[in-house]
């Protein structure tokens, strides 16, 4: 808008000029015929005629006549006003009674000027005024009319998964809105309904998975209650019951995973990483023990994040048991705290892995050790990702190093 | 023991197994193999101990759970089911359940939890637990023997305890550790450490001058047996 009113302005100005310019050029004109006249008239009589006046000159010349006057503009420096004023000029060499005269003609153009000033000066201001009547009334429209938008957009954000049913769009007055909100409502329900159907699942699926293990479990204990079993047909029991073991955890591991994807486990309290630590550096010290690992903690502040306890448990006993796990006999861990950032590090029989190959379920490095499901880090990066943390993989010195820190 | 236990698990392989494992401890075993006839029991008999499936066909395992209340009964009531999750524990615990065991579980978890708490409602867990020689004070977490008092650990404690629960059964290397260590070492290691303990363990009771219950079998397995 506003270029346009500037490319207007300047039309204006222009146009403006050109006409006030050519009416003064037809009064120079027509001034200089008369004066050709009463020159004609007046030298009639005898005797060279001339005429200086400010604004007028007309005196003998010896130059050749032109055919027609030149008209130009030209700015004089009047003493009495101590600036230079504008004029309009005429001069033209004039044969009368076959005498040549130079005539110059001349008119102030300050009104002109000055008239142009206050037009443009008046446009400007109805322009202005305008432009800001039509800003606030935009706004004073966009106030009303965007009032269901921005309800429907306060809505949307506020919305949480697990309460997708809660969810309402209002009708509003206007059409557009209320197809917008009845999509909305509609998506609303697809989403909860989905939400729901993934919960069943996981749950059905825990049921139907496990009771059967737990029915092969069952029968493979009883099985070793034979006395007439020998030991190598123990062991295999032994072996199967092992094997049943390690496929309910990886199922309950794939479990966890989906679960904490479809968000039921949204958590409003905020629990202390560095406490579960020491909660688990406890539960695992006979291994530590065992293991002769040297553990050293320093717990510079309390890392306060928004979590499930389950996932706290979950995150860190895998985290603790992975450093334990990995460690060779003799080594060390070393576990830090600040209020930002949770880390842990650990001597390792490793050698360095891929940071996209560490966090995928069923990697290569972790199904190595016997009992592990390859899903541990797997969980670990789920629930990092879903509560706005980050997580990173060093490896120097022998040493592999996890940090968790707040996004 | 001629306590009285009614398992309701409508899965027959599962609800079989617990029923033999149970027997052969001496256990006198009732079934009920859905909601309305597990119902109908518990309402009509007496137990010692109720172990209850949640998921069950035609009504939910809580709701025996919460009639067992409402009726004031004095049983024990055990829950198992394939959810591991955090909130059905909670609320398990919560309507009035003594304990909750997630499927798959050892049958030998089970039977020790069952002891656990039969001693605890029946006895208020001042019964004493005998076996041979031994004898061992639950409140206190002492015992003795021969009458002369022995100095075990914590973990020696819990293990005797269990050995005695399931005395004469095969009890392998996890089920052990998984009692009295949790599920989380698979996340760590393995259970090798629990040898030392149970070595430890042996040595205190033949020093004390009882016998040596507690043999390897197959390699990797114990039995706490007196022949």
């Amino acid at each position: 808008m506003v270029p346009l009113l500037v490319v207007g302005g300047f039309y204006l100005f222009y146009q403006f000029s050109k006409e006030t310019d050519r009416e003064m050029d037809q009064e120079l004109i027509y001034d200089e015929i008369r004066w050709i006249k009463y020159v004609q008239q007046e030298s009639a009589v005898g005797g060279p005629f001339v005429l200086k006046t400010p604004e007028l000159l007309i005196y003998p010349v010896n130059a050749l006549p032109a055919d027609y006057p030149t008209i130009v503009d030209s700015r004089d420096f009047e003493e009495s006003l101590n600036r230079k004023l504008p004029y309009r000029q005429l001069s033209q060499v004039v044969g009368v009674n076959s005498i040549p005269y130079q005539i110059v003609i001349r008119r102030s153009q300050l009104q002109k000027s000055v008239l142009i000033a206050n037009v443009t000066r008046i446009m400007a201001f109805v322009f202005a005024g305008l432009f800001l009547i039509t800003v606030l009334f935009n706004w004073l429209i966009s106030q009303r009319l965007w009032k269901p938008f921005r309800q429907s957009l306060e809505k949307i954000r506020g919305a949480e998964l697990g309460k997708m049913e809660a969810i309402h769009f209002d009708k509003t007055s206007i059409e557009e809105f209320n197809e917008l909100n009845a999509a909305l409502n509609s998506m609303a329900n697809k989403i909860h309904g989905d939400y729901l159907n993934m919960k069943e699942f996981t749950e059905d699926a825990a049921h139907e998975m496990q009771t059967p293990l737990a029915i092969a479990h069952g029968k493979m204990e009883l099985l070793l209650q034979d006395t007439e079993l020998s030991d190598s047909q123990a062991t295999i029991v032994m072996q199967t019951n092992d094997a049943l073991k390690r496929l309910s955890r990886t199922n309950q591991s794939l479990l966890l995973l989906a679960k904490i994807e479809n968000h039921q486990y949204e958590s409003a309290e905020q629990i202390n990483l560095s406490q579960f630590t020491r909660k688990y550096l406890q539960s695992f010290e006979e291994i530590i023990r065992d293991k002769q690992i040297k553990v050293e903690t320093i717990f510079d502040g309390e890392f306060m994040i928004n979590l499930h306890p389950l996932l706290a448990e979950s995150l860190v006993s895998n985290l603790v048991g992975n450093a334990i796990k990995y460690n060779y006999t003799g080594g060390k861990i070393s576990i830090q705290t600040t209020d930002h950032q949770f880390s842990i590090g650990n001597t390792s029989e490793l050698p360095p892995i891929k940071q996209e190959q560490l966090f995928k379920r069923f990697s290569k490095a972790a199904t190595a050790k016997d009992g592990s499901t390859g899903l541990g880090l797997a969980i670990v990066k789920k629930i990092v990702d879903t509560h706005q943390l980050s997580i990173s993989y060093q490896h120097s010195e022998g040493m592999q190093l996890f940090v968790i820190q707040k996004k | 023991m001629n306590m009285k236990i009614l398992i309701i698990e409508d899965e027959v392989d599962l609800r079989l197994s617990i029923q033999q494992y149970l027997a052969h401890q001496g256990w006198l075993c009732e079934t009920a193999a859905d909601f309305p006839a597990g119902m109908e029991k518990v309402v009509s008999y007496d137990y010692d101990c109720v172990v209850v499936d949640i998921g069950l066909p035609k009504g939910s395992g809580l709701d025996i759970v919460r009639e067992l209340k409402e009726i004031e009964s004095k049983t024990g009531i055990i829950i198992i089911s394939a959810k591991n999750s955090l909130e059905d524990k909670l609320m398990g615990l919560d309507i009035g359940s003594d304990d909750y065991l997630t499927k798959p579980f050892h049958l030998s978890e089970l039977n020790a939890r069952i002891n656990a708490i039969i001693r605890r409602k029946k006895f208020d867990g001042s019964k004493l637990i005998q076996f041979q020689e031994i004898k061992l004070s639950p409140d206190a977490r002492r015992i003795t023997i021969n009458d002369r008092a022995v100095e075990l650990t914590d973990k020696e404690y819990q293990l005797l305890e269990y050995f005695i629960a399931n005395q004469r059964h095969m009890l392998t290397k996890s089920a052990i550790a998984e009692h009295i260590w949790g599920d989380e070492y698979n996340q760590a290691g393995n259970y090798d450490f629990i040898y030392t303990h149970i070595k430890n363990l042996r040595r205190k009771l033949v020093d004390a001058g009882a016998r040596d219950y507690i043999k390897t079998v197959h390699g990797s397995g114990y039995r706490f047996t007196d022949n």
